[in-house]
Formats: C-alpha cells, structure tokens, sequence
C-alpha cells in the first residue's frame, strides 16, 4: 500500500503529538527551543539521506511511498527526521519527569 | 563500507560536541536508559520498515549483519540522530543552558 511509509510515521508520532501539551512536560512551554533543535538537527541528516541515496546505500521501495520525490529523496524520508527528533526529546522529557526526586 | 564508516563518524562527532557543548549527557545514567528505551522502540519500528521492507539496502556500502532484519549500521546512525537530538535540546534548555544564562545575567547590585 503506498500510504504505508506515511502510516509507520504516523503511527510514531501520535502518542507524542496528542501528549505534547501536558504540563508535567516542559515542550509546550519550549516550542521556540524545540524549533531550534530540529532546524540544527534535521538539515545535516537531510543531506546525508541525499548523498546516501544517490550514491546507493539505500533505497526505497516503491509499493510503500506515495512516489512523490523531492531531490530524489520521498517526501516520507524528510519527514522522518523531524518525526524521530520531536519522538527522542518527548520520551526524553517523559523520562526526566518520571524519574523526577519527590 | 561506506554507510558503516558514515555512522561510526557521525556518532563521533555527537560525542565530540558532547564535549564541546558542555552538555555531558553521555555521561548521565538517566541518558543510557533513555537509549535502551529507544532502542527498543527502534527495534520495533525500524524493524517493521527492513522487514516489509520499505527500505532497502545497497550491497557493499553495510556490512550486512543484522539483528532480525535491521542492519546493525542503522542502530548506529540511530544512536547519532538521537543523541544529536536530546543534545541540542539539552544545550538550549536544560541545566549548561541554566548555567549560561546566570553567568550572562547581571548581578542584583548593577
């Protein structure tokens, strides 16, 4: 199915997204800080998607992409990075706050 | 080994910036399970995505060991983004930023 790359990363999100504005959590409050953090993180490894791809360590199969490509890259693949980036800090900050002192 | 040597030096400079950023989250117990945590959804996710598989592999740019279907390149590249991440994200809010901002903020007395 070609939604199916879309749906894993939908799916990975969700439970992040629909908690992000708990205010155990620091996110909601830091939406500048988390803008930064992907604008720093995500472009390195947009780029090293890019010359991956081109130059064939990985590739992807068509069943499962909506086939709509950008630099060659699906548009799926630049979503993943933002995707796993907000899902790290998330769980990051879940964890802090679960491991809190009392 | 192209995609090997790719991850092995992006988690050198993610250390290397955990140096250079004062961030030490390398060196936080909470951090390494933090890691395992996303390991093990990484496991699950990254998983699912090899074994479909969604996404493939170029022979003689990995290695070609795997854990079930995932090559062991991607839990590197995998340690790289997140720590990256949580790096980051630490740097600009958490206790070194803390730090940063009294250092530069001026006394009760000017």
């Amino acid at each position: 199915m070609a939604l199916e790359y879309l749906l894993v990363l939908a799916l990975t999100v969700l439970v992040p997204v629909l908690r992000a504005r708990d205010p155990n959590l620091s996110l909601s409050r830091r939406r500048r800080d988390l803008l930064l953090t992907f604008l720093i993180v995500v472009p390195p490894y947009w780029l090293w998607d890019y010359v991956a791809t081109a130059r064939g360590h990985w590739s992807f199969n068509p069943h499962f992409i909506i086939g709509i490509r950008v630099f060659g890259l699906p548009v799926e693949e630049f979503l993943f990075f933002p995707v796993v980036v907000f899902v790290a800090i998330f769980v990051w900050e879940s964890m802090k706050f679960f491991l809190r002192e009392r | 080994m192209e995609y090997t040597l790719a991850a092995v030096v992006s988690v050198a400079v993610v250390v290397g910036l955990d140096v250079l950023l004062q961030t030490r989250i390398l060196r936080q117990r909470r951090f390494w399970l933090f890691m395992a945590i996303m390991f093990a959804f990484m496991t699950i996710v990254n998983g699912y995505l090899t074994w479909r598989p969604i996404v493939l592999y170029g022979d003689g740019f990995y290695l070609g060991v795997r854990l079930i279907t995932i090559p062991v390149e991607d839990y590197i590249y995998g340690f790289g983004l997140i720590s990256a991440s949580v790096m980051v994200w630490e740097w600009l809010t958490g206790d070194s930023a803390r730090r940063r901002s009294r250092a530069t903020t001026p006394g009760p007395s000017a």
